[in-house]
């Protein structure tokens, strides 16, 4: 079945990278949406769920972790997997956005293959 | 002190250097020319950080410089079409990504550092400037055996 996404990355440049790389892991998806903050991105899922969000920590308005409590409290985002691609490494953020409610971190500088394994688990 | 620590100016080049292979698909080395300077216009990319210690990163280089990294991270053909909008937000994310290396290098001996979002000015003669008290680490780099930049990381140690 087509998944869809969404990537949500204050950069322009930081989403066009992403998408390019999610296709260089020559994972396929149906539909990819595009949101410059999480607030931005909390209205769009609002009016269509989708499957798989990939978001960034670092951004004006909504940062990531705001967007990913804010998201588990919406019942049309129950089922979507949320992963986070931030340059953050430390443990505890990675563990806090866990916490939170995201499903997988992946850490800048990023490689297709770090996009096929954290998202292969959510395309079936 | 954290220079006693940790070399600064190798770390901020480690730093940057991962990011442009990685990210952007271009070489940086060290520049002979430690007294070479930035002619003409130029884009200087900063971000601040506060926490366990508290500065400012940036990157400074030709605005050409800017457009082809631009053009890399775009995965455009030219720097045809590229415009300052674009070259503004992608030299913006470099500084962030670098910024974001630079924090995981330094995690052992300052963490919790909470990095602020980039902002980017185009101009002449740029440079970064934190005001009195700050120490400085950097360092001048080629890019692609062709373009100088300069890489900064001003800061302030908190006393305990």
């Amino acid at each position: 079945m087509a998944k869809t996404l969404m990537i949500i990355d204050d950069s322009a440049t930081m989403r066009k990278i992403i998408m390019r790389t999610v296709r260089m892991s020559g994972l396929e998806f149906d539909k990819i949406e595009e949101a410059g903050n999480g607030a931005e991105a909390l209205e769009k899922l609002g009016a269509e769920p989708l499957d798989i969000v990939l978001c960034d920590i670092n951004m004006p308005e909504m940062n990531g972790t705001e967007f990913v409590r804010k998201a588990r409290q919406m019942a049309s985002c129950n089922a979507t997997k949320i992963v986070m691609v931030s340059t953050e490494s430390a443990q505890e953020t990675i563990d806090g956005a866990m916490a939170d409610g995201a499903n997988g971190f992946i850490c800048k500088p990023f490689t297709p293959e770090n996009f096929q394994e954290k998202l292969t688990p959510f395309m079936n | 002190m954290i220079e006693q620590v940790l070399c600064l100016n190798t770390l901020l080049l480690d730093s940057a250097k991962e990011i442009f292979e990685t990210m952007i698909f271009m070489d940086m080395l060290e520049g002979e020319d430690p007294n070479e300077t930035i002619e003409g216009d130029a884009v200087l990319s900063s971000i601040t950080f506060k926490g366990t210690m508290e500065g400012c990163l940036a990157i400074c280089c030709e605005k050409k410089c800017a457009q082809v990294i631009t053009m890399n991270m775009l995965g455009f053909d030219s720097v045809e079409g590229i415009s300052d909008e674009d070259m503004c937000d992608a030299i913006g994310e470099v500084a962030n990504m670098v910024m974001g290396s630079v924090k995981k290098r330094l995690h052992e001996t300052c963490p919790n550092l909470e990095l602020s979002i980039p902002l980017v000015v185009n101009g002449r003669q740029l440079k970064n400037n934190l005001g009195e008290g700050t120490k400085e680490a950097s360092i001048k780099v080629k890019i692609e055996d062709e373009y100088p930049a300069e890489l900064s990381l001003l800061y302030r140690e908190k006393s305990n």
